[in-house]
């Protein structure tokens, strides 16, 4: 049980890691960089966004139950279960925001999946 | 938050992207590497001798610069793109592991492998399009 809520924890972190990492730096805009003076502007406004602080904070939640959870769980389940971040990132994709996800898309997500999971058994 | 227009071209995103895969792949052979020399099974004494590494700190430089391209790859390009295009990384720490580590490799690891090359053909595919698709729309609205 306790396993199970750490992978949740970690799976369900990523993905909302990687969405709000997104909308960060959405609302920070494209980033391009005539000087390298404009890129540090760009950093100072990137990591003082609330949505990028709010997917970093997800990912270090995904980050410290990873380490927990391996150290007593059997790497065989616990690796697996990442590939599900494939799918509920783009689930956040298309809900949170907005994205258009194809069914050529879709197909590719799911193919990705399953070469994780293969990938992650021994 | 509705998508945008975007006015960075695919072939940016993609190299980016590649960029990411690439970095982020070197800097876990280096890690793995240093990790594989210490191979203590005490905690204490693992993070200890990891960090005193020049070894283990590039490696760690290398994610950072990886996490720093990913971020910028995804003010350009859809989410739902990006995600899967880095599962990439997948299929080059699997040959990184087998030619720099000397690790072996599992028929079921390769057909995991083949899996992904897949997907991500199919993914790159769909941006493309919808590139394309967001490209006449543009046009059609100039035209009138």
């Amino acid at each position: 049980m306790k396993t199970a809520i750490l992978i949740a924890m970690m799976v369900l972190g990523d993905s909302a890691g990687d969405v709000f990492l997104t909308r960060g730096m959405r609302q920070v805009g494209e980033i391009s960089a005539p000087h390298p003076k404009a890129l540090l502007t760009i950093g100072a406004r990137v990591i003082s966004n609330k949505s990028f602080l709010c997917g970093i904070l997800f990912m270090t939640v995904t980050f410290v139950s990873f380490l927990i959870v391996i150290s007593w769980a059997d790497l065989s389940l616990v690796f697996p279960a990442k590939s599900l971040v494939y799918v509920l990132s783009t689930l956040g994709a298309k809900f949170f925001l907005e994205e258009t996800v194809t069914i050529q898309r879709w197909t590719g997500i799911v193919l990705v999946c399953l070469g994780v999971t293969l990938t992650s058994l021994p | 938050m509705k998508s945008t227009a975007r006015t960075t071209s695919l072939k940016k995103t993609i190299l980016v992207l590649i960029l990411t895969i690439f970095a982020q792949a070197t800097g876990n052979v280096f890690l793995s590497m240093r990790m594989k020399e210490i191979g203590s099974n005490d905690w204490s004494i693992f993070l200890v001798r990891a960090v005193e590494s020049p070894t283990f700190w590039f490696g760690t430089a290398l994610l950072i610069v990886s996490f720093i391209f990913f971020v910028t790859a995804l003010s350009w390009a859809d989410l739902s793109f990006v995600v899967p295009a880095v599962s990439a990384e997948v299929v080059v720490n699997v040959v990184f592991a087998k030619y720099f580590l000397n690790e072996i490799v599992s028929l079921t690891r390769w057909t995991g492998v083949l899996f992904i090359s897949i997907g991500v053909i199919l993914v790159l595919r769909s941006e493309r399009q919808k590139v394309h698709l967001e490209n006449r729309e543009i046009l059609t609205r100039v035209d009138r």
